[in-house]
């Protein structure tokens, strides 16, 4: 396992390597030009050129990119062009922020779909099975901006029961609205996929046994059957936290969350390379860490899986 | 026991969740403390540090936590700031200004009229390399300073400790104006050196209010400054929050948690016809102007003949009243109206799609013709772009339309790459001059504001002339010709001005809308139990 884990490690930094570089041309590729947005076209043009110079945009792109990759080998993400504040403490200030939104998407995203798949398969083409089929098919089929406009509405307009934005200085009531609207989609698939696992696990023969020897239909039902139907929910659920990781840029505009999401959005639309590049790493870093702490959680769900990878 | 067992923890359980409901009841609710008022911004301000804001959200804190030499009232006239009087000479050329006693800076010391030439230099010096440094490209010896050629600006002198006068190199009328932009406030020297690039993090000014917490993209928190020139201001507390999103901003304001809220376009009808908000809603036409703008040196637009057509195939009032509901002002020239006291411009290009073919046939193009029509993206520029194509289409004209991400938008108008264009011009400050000089001087084609790249001879020399024309009523009359001059030439359609709309809370008193967002220091505003 030791081996397996440091061999994914490994192959990570050329991932990551790959992605500084293809986010790098993407962001040359695209109009726009930062220095303008932060000098404002009326500036004389000697301001302009020394800005670029300052910044080290009138350099070659390969120059650019060569520089910056100096920079990230001594451990540093650069400065934002805008508010010369370094990225790597943006980041990090933002992305624990990040981290709790996520975390409680996925909260809501595993109780919610975990409980519907699960009702869903034990009462088979039941009503109930068809209104939980339902609430996942609508889960999937609403746009995340949507879902959150609705829930502002409802919640904090309508009835006047949750805040709208912000995040409270940390009160968990700030966090229900964006988690519940982030969790929601992840919930409907995670329901989907946890109904036709059951159902496959289900009719193995062990369960029959179980059964058979007098065990409660629950028992049967959580610590037989479900167990063994974690594994694809537990890929998908790691999946989600992992783009999660990367920022919700929809949720955290419209709850004015302060994460990592909105940061990389006005840095999008303002051309703040370094924070670009920075933000888009570490999610990259974040996605890869989550995904190899799915892979190595399996072995611990199914010990076929551990063996088979020693 | 059972049962009773089961009573108590139905007790429990009621409890519980009637707390919760009750804290929850009171989540949405007014958080606002009692001596604070709460106002939204959509974005973080870059910079708090004058010399380098471009942007609406530092400009309007920097109105609070700096003073110039002379500000805007909400009239947009100029009135005396850190300068209580300020003469102009004969020539035009010099103003003197006296500097009041008794203004301190934050850190408690008294402004001098050094810290005014300190400042001005500030904006100018190479190594500063300040974006706004171009309002005192006016002054005497300011590009000599600004190249590194001299060590000091010939035209700004120091007479005495609180007296200095600022020398043009050529008479400019509009000068002050210039002066009352967030970029030429006053800041102390010994501050600036302390905190080198990060003054911008701690500013330090002789403003109504002084910067207390800032927690990066969430909020700000100014105090009142007791110590204020004018008077201490009537709310201890102004608390910015950051709410990107316009849906959002309207339910916190409803929830009482915003005091005073812009209204987004999509709601303004609504607090406009509510009977509940209606009497808080204060609303002012803004200093723009919209327009449909062409490359005027590429064919067919370089025909006069076709600009006026174009000018005439759109019923602009229709689509100010069914696409934007009445929330703009339909123009009639590039003035924005109560800049110039002289009588407006009654125009002759009214919609009159008739006699827009007629000039497209004497340009030779009765056929009509092929263009694109470009726009920044935006469910409203869509609107309006969607309805000048469908009025141009009526004259034969297809215009293609190519939505384009803001930066690119940009880019394309500046460089001429785009035929026919929807945007605006927003002031920089509340003088004609402003909507003349950048937008059709021929010195400034592209991204310094004459995107439709329009020359006229006629129409540089006269706006050179007028800007050196002290007497205001005589530049006022010139401003108008020389709008005449323009309009004739048809470089833009002249669309509308659009209206500012706010709302305030009942308990807020003494809110004003200033011409430009930068002037509004906030020391009017109160709170009333």
């Amino acid at each position: 396992m030791r081996a397996y884990v440091i061999k994914r490690i490994l192959l990570a930094i050329p991932t990551l390597w790959g992605i500084t570089l293809v986010t790098f041309l993407l962001m040359k590729s695209i109009p726009g030009d930062p220095v303008i947005g932060m000098v404002g076209e009326r500036a004389d043009p000697e301001v302009i050129a020394q800005m670029r110079e300052n910044l080290g945009l009138d350099r070659p792109l390969v120059v650019q990119y060569v520089r910056y990759m100096r920079l990230l080998c001594k451990g540093e993400l650069g400065r934002s062009h805008y508010t010369n504040r370094p990225v790597a403490a943006s980041i990090a200030e933002k992305f624990p922020n990040t981290l709790k939104l996520a975390g409680a998407a996925v909260i809501v995203a595993v109780l919610t779909g975990l409980t519907l798949g699960m009702v869903a398969a034990v009462r088979r083409d039941t009503w109930l099975d068809r209104l939980c089929s339902l609430s996942a098919s609508l889960g999937i089929a609403t746009p995340v901006f949507w879902l959150a406009l609705i829930l502002v509405m409802v919640f904090s307009y309508a009835l006047g029961w949750l805040p709208a934005s912000g995040m409270g200085g940390g009160l968990p009531v700030f966090l229900i609205l964006p988690a519940l609207s982030l969790g929601t989609r992840s919930a409907a698939y995670l329901a989907r996929i946890t109904r036709s696992s059951m159902l496959e696990v289900m009719t193995q023969d062990y369960l029959r046994t179980a059964r058979a020897k007098g065990l409660p239909g629950w028992s049967v039902t959580l610590k037989h059957a479900a167990r063994n139907a974690l594994i694809p929910v537990i890929t998908l659920a790691g999946l989600d936290f992992g783009s999660y990781l990367n920022g919700s840029v929809l949720t955290e505009t419209i709850f004015g969350w302060n994460g990592l999401g909105r940061f990389a959005m006005e840095a999008i639309m303002k051309r703040d390379y370094p924070v670009i590049l920075g933000t888009v790493l570490v999610g990259a870093a974040a996605f890869i860490v989550v995904n190899l702490v799915v892979d190595v959680s399996y072995a611990f769900i199914d010990p076929r899986v551990g063996s088979a990878r020693r | 026991m059972g049962g009773r067992a089961r009573k108590i923890s139905n007790v429990r359980c009621s409890t519980f969740l009637a707390a919760v409901a009750a804290v929850l009841c009171g989540c949405a609710q007014r958080t606002i403390p009692p001596d604070t008022i709460r106002l939204r911004l959509s974005g973080s301000p870059t910079t708090l540090d004058p010399a380098f804001i471009v942007d609406v959200s530092g400009g309007r804190i920097a109105a609070k936590l700096f003073n110039g030499l002379v500000k805007l009232n909400d009239k947009g006239e100029i009135v005396p700031d850190v300068a209580e009087t300020w003469q102009v000479s004969d020539d035009g050329r010099t103003y003197t200004f006296k500097i009041r006693s008794g203004v301190r800076f934050s850190n408690g010391r008294e402004v001098t009229a050094r810290d005014a030439e300190f400042s001005l230099k500030r904006l100018l010096s190479p190594t500063v390399a300040s974006p706004r440094g171009w309002i005192l490209d006016y002054v005497a010896g300011a590009e000599d300073f600004a190249d590194g050629r001299t060590d000091s600006v010939a035209g700004i002198t120091v007479l005495d400790e609180h007296t200095m006068t600022i020398k043009l190199d050529s008479p400019f009328a509009p000068f002050p104006y210039l002066l009352t932009m967030p970029n030429a406030a006053i800041v102390p020297e010994e501050e600036v050196e302390r905190w080198g690039a990060d003054f911008g993090s701690h500013p330090a000014g002789t403003g109504p209010f002084s910067l207390a917490d800032r927690e990066q993209d969430v909020r700000l928190v100014l105090d009142a400054n007791s110590g204020y020139y004018e008077g201490v201001p009537r709310v201890k507390h102004v608390e910015y929050i950051i709410i990107p999103e316009d849906l959002t901003a309207v339910v916190e304001f409803e929830n009482q948690n915003l005091d005073v809220l812009e209204i987004p376009a999509a709601e303004v009808s609504h607090y406009v016809r509510s009977k509940r908000w209606g009497e808080f809603v204060v609303s002012r036409t803004g200093l723009n102007t919209y327009y449909l703008g062409y490359n005027c040196q590429k064919e067919p637009f370089n025909d006069v003949r076709v600009r006026q057509a174009v000018s005439r195939a759109i019923d602009t009032r229709k689509i100010a009243e069914k696409v934007l509901e009445g929330r703009v002002e339909p123009a009639a020239g590039p003035i924005p109206p109560g800049l110039v006291e002289a009588p407006p411009l009654t125009g002759d290009h009214n919609y009159d799609p008739q006699s827009a073919i007629a000039l497209l046939k004497e340009a030779g193009l009765e056929d009509g013709f092929r263009t694109e029509l470009m726009l920044s993206t935006g469910r409203e520029e869509l609107g309006v772009c969607e309805a000048i194509q469908s009025y141009l289409n009526e004259v034969r004209i297809e215009a293609a339309l190519v939505p384009l991400e803001w930066s690119a938008f940009k880019k394309a108008t500046a460089s001429g790459e785009a035929p026919v264009f929807y945007t605006s011009w927003w002031a920089d400050y509340p003088e004609a001059e402003n909507f003349l000089f950048p937008t059709f001087h021929s010195s400034n084609w592209g991204a310094a504001g004459n995107r439709a790249r329009f020359a006229s001879n006629e129409v540089d020399r006269a706006i050179e002339r007028t800007r050196g024309i002290l007497d205001d009523d005589l530049r006022a009359r010139e401003y108008r010709r020389i709008e005449k001059m323009i309009v004739d030439q048809s470089p833009w359609v002249f669309l509308w001005h659009r209206k500012e709309f706010y709302i305030r809370q009942p308990r807020v008193g003494g809110f004003k809308l200033f011409p430009v967002y930068s002037a509004d220091k906030g020391t009017e505003m109160f709170l009333t139990p």
